[in-house]
């Protein structure tokens, strides 16, 4: 039974750490602890920390609270868990092997891969050519973007506040289009814009809606908070840049 | 416009490679991104451009859930990636710009209009996501009779 307990828990803790929304992690939960034999499930998730408490036909009752400190976007990672929460429930799947699983999962973080940098560079680039940037103005933004990138996986490794990280992020963007602006002649609003928009927080701002639409009135609100957060993060550091030494 | 749909296209995939949706994902979610500069493009004119972005944002969400449901994955992975290039940057940043520059009457301007730019956003994804909320619903209650 002990196993069973730490396999639910430690799905749900997963799902939270790298950014499902609520009623996401508390179906998952749900689902898997019927489906490993017990009589009720009750959980309550929040982006900062997970309660749940599981009834055995029995009448004994295992509770347990898991606080969550750390949380990342990686979307694989819900795949993932998602995949093996249905082939467990469908008893394709043994308690052992699932906790293994789920253990090799939890290592995983975001990867720091140079693919993730090029891509992240090729959309800055892209963002730059949506807001009606030139193709040399682009490849400024990406090669800006894929620096940013860098500084920021980089900032991540330490206890840094998100809207910090992407506050640094975003003057830095900034600085180096000013900079590049002295040697040719680009439109540097355009390129610091694309640069910073792949700082945006995507997943933090869909996963605070959709909370917000399916009744999760806390999560919703604190997500929605910490993506105001790290939208104003990201202004400050492009305003600071801005503000120095004119235009 | 076969442009920036393709720059549509192009920020949704890398979208996709930063916030590490499955390998297997990435085309789809990048045709959503294009499939929302599109809806947008096409509609500005007629609808303007508080509408227009209703309509692109709801066009992503709908595909979203459809593409879930269809390949078995979490609605978020195709969700996050293809509303990313709809939301209005642009005009965020030309908030903060004019606020800097002391320009109130256009800063507060700009704000109102991010606003509902990003409202529109939401409600698209709200209704979206809603239709097919209460369709799920009524499958589930007719299993149950």
């Amino acid at each position: 039974m002990e196993k069973l307990v730490g396999m639910v828990l430690l799905a749900g803790e997963l799902l939270l750490t790298c950014g499902a929304e609520m009623y996401r992690v508390e179906e998952t939960i749900e689902r898997m602890g019927i489906s490993a034999g017990f009589a009720q499930v009750e959980s309550f998730a929040t982006p900062t920390g997970l309660f749940l408490s599981l009834h055995t036909s029995d009448g004994r009752v295992y509770t347990r609270v898991r606080r969550i400190r750390r949380s990342f976007s990686n979307l694989a990672l819900i795949s993932e868990i998602n995949a093996i929460s249905r082939s467990f429930s469908s008893g394709e799947t043994t308690i052992e092997d699932v906790t293994t699983r789920l253990k090799g999962l939890k290592k995983e973080g975001v990867p720091h891969n140079f693919l993730r940098l090029l891509m992240g560079g090729m959309g800055a680039a892209a963002f730059t050519v949506l807001y009606s940037g030139s193709g040399i103005e682009a490849l400024i933004a990406g090669i800006i973007g894929l620096i940013i990138l860098l500084i920021d996986n980089k900032l991540e490794d330490y206890p840094i506040p998100n809207a910090l990280v992407a506050a640094v992020g975003a003057a830095v963007a900034a600085g180096l289009a000013k900079g590049a602006a002295l040697l040719l002649t680009i439109n540097t609003n355009v390129i610091t814009l694309g640069a910073v928009m792949i700082l945006a927080p995507g997943v933090v701002m869909t996963t605070a809606i959709r909370d917000m639409l399916s009744g999760e009135l806390v999560s919703g609100v604190t997500r929605g908070a910490e993506a105001l957060s790290i939208a104003v993060g990201i202004a400050t550091g492009v305003a600071i840049i801005l503000s120095m030494g004119g235009n | 416009m076969v442009v920036q749909v393709l720059a549509g296209f192009v920020s949704a995939v890398a979208f996709a490679f930063i916030y590490n949706v499955p390998r297997s994902e990435i085309f789809r979610t990048g045709i959503l991104g294009g499939l929302g500069w599109l809806t947008f493009s096409l509609t500005k004119d007629a609808g303007g451009e508080v509408g227009a972005m209703f309509l692109g944002a709801t066009s992503v969400a709908l595909c979203s859930e459809l593409f879930a449901r269809r390949y078995k994955q979490p609605v978020i992975i195709f969700l996050v990636p293809g509303v990313i290039p709809l939301v209005p940057g642009g005009r965020a940043y030309l908030t903060m710009l004019s606020f800097l520059q002391h320009d109130y009457n256009e800063g507060v301007t700009l704000l109102v209009s991010t606003f509902f730019l990003a409202g529109a956003v939401a409600a698209g994804i709200i209704i979206a996501s809603s239709i097919f909320r209460v369709y799920s619903r009524a499958k589930y209650v007719r299993r149950q009779l």
